[in-house]
């Protein structure tokens, strides 16, 4: 059985793939989370909306704000990278 | 298979359009207002709120009190048929299942109607289209001749087999109190077995028709009560909740009123109406009982919508809150009309 032969150059090359894969999962993961998190916020919206066009920009307000989740992910994510 | 794919947002959507809804009926500091205005200005009130448009559309054709009669039944079905439309998936088939009440209601009124001899218009002044039965259906029922005529054209309805087989007699004694009690104990059954069918859903449906049956009955012991009478007990009470009819023949032979209000307090356990009933031990009207009842059934089903605000209990609370303020605005406008106290129409308010 060959032994298996690591140079620099590919464990290098590893990590940079693990950091890519980790801030991809980062970025996924929360987007996923942050999508749950504004059907629930958004399709109460539009039912407030029917009803009460006045409350518009409170509901579009309150709809956004699961997106810092996805923020976050994207800020580990750009660490990760850079 | 839509809530399958597309999740819980249409439901959330719906309910949220229902609590919103809920929080525009007219609250009680208006009622109280109301009662020391005069018919005008209740119908000027009545216009400036969600019965605009129906005021407004009849406004040529009807005047005073028919106006306003009129205008809040059109709502209430327009409101109904519009909320249908916007319901999904199991929460629309249980709000049909619901909304047959008004098929019965409509039916009986006809039926009532061509019996006593009215005209076409007079009834289908008084009839609520909020059912499954559209107006295009009531109104071809309107133009048959006879009640006979109306329970054949109703071929294929739910309520066909029961009318078929009790309105000859019915018509025979020339009541039509015992076919009423037995279409209620059909749509009860119906309800029951719809909520039962393994749809999901279908146990907070239960839970509400359960509720509903459990009032109607106190309510019906109560009355029965108030009228002294014992050997119609049996037909007026429903089957299904927490006491069997059986039960309920029992409770209303009871003569003692404090043994009878123990009886029924051995038996549920819902802690808001443990608490109104034993208000009742002392002397009160039919009418008072039936409100405080109406107030703890509304009050639990507030309590359901918040338990489970995705179900069918947010659409149900607001569908029985709009009738109420329906039942109010007309007992206000028609006490006022009779020139009656406003202690004494405060006492039909359900607020």
């Amino acid at each position: 059985m060959a032994d298996a032969v690591m140079t620099v150059e590919m464990i290098q090359a590893s990590q940079a793939g693990m950091k890519a894969l980790g801030a991809g999962i980062a970025v996924g993961l929360t987007g996923i989370g942050t999508g749950i998190a504004e059907m629930g916020i958004g399709s109460a919206a539009v039912g407030a909306t029917a009803e009460n066009k006045d409350i518009f920009g409170l509901v579009l307000l309150l709809t956004v704000i699961p997106e810092t989740i996805v923020i976050f992910g994207l800020v580990v994510g750009l660490l990760l990278l850079f | 298979m839509t809530a399958m794919l597309v999740g819980p947002a249409p439901y959330i959507y719906v309910c949220t359009r229902m609590r919103v809804r809920k929080s525009k009926l007219i609250p009680r500091d208006e009622y109280l207002r109301m009662l020391n205005m005069g018919l005008p200005e209740i119908t000027r009130f009545i216009e400036e709120t969600e019965y605009k448009t129906e005021i407004d559309e009849l406004g040529t054709s009807f005047k005073g009190m028919d106006l306003i009669e009129i205008g809040l039944s059109w709502n209430l079905a327009k409101e109904y048929q519009r909320i249908l439309d916007i319901t999904p998936g199991f929460l629309k088939e249980f709000t049909t299942a619901y909304l047959r009440r008004w098929d019965i209601q409509n039916v009986l009124t006809i039926i009532r109607g061509k019996m006593q001899g009215m005209s076409q218009g007079k009834i289908k002044e008084v009839l609520i289209p909020a059912g499954e039965l559209d107006r295009v259906f009531l109104d071809r029922l309107l133009t048959e001749d006879t009640p006979e005529r109306i329970a054949e054209a109703l071929k294929g309805q739910k309520i066909y087999p029961i009318l078929a087989r009790d309105l000859p007699s019915a018509l025979a004694d020339g009541s039509l109190a015992r076919l009423e009690n037995e279409l209620y104990k059909q749509f009860y059954s119906d309800l029951l077995v719809d909520a039962r069918s393994g749809v999901k859903g279908g146990p907070q449906f239960e839970e509400f028709i359960k509720l509903d049956i459990d009032i109607t009955n106190i309510k019906s012991l109560f009355r029965l009560r108030g009228d002294n009478l014992q050997e119609e007990a049996g037909d007026m009470m429903i089957p299904g909740a927490t006491f069997s009819v059986d039960e309920l023949q029992r409770l209303n032979s009871m003569e003692n009123q404090n043994e009878f209000i123990d009886s029924i307090k051995n038996k549920i356990k819902l802690r808001p109406l443990l608490e109104i009933i034993d208000e009742f031990r002392e002397k009160q009207s039919v009418r008072q009982i039936e409100v405080a009842l109406i107030r703890v059934q509304l009050r639990q089903m507030e309590r359901m919508a918040k338990i489970y605000p995705f179900s069918i209990h947010p659409i149900l609370s607001y569908l029985e809150m709009k009738k109420y303020e329906v039942f109010n605005l007309r007992a206000l406008a028609r006490g006022k009309e009779s020139n009656l106290e406003s202690e004494s129409i405060k006492g039909y308010l359900v607020m």
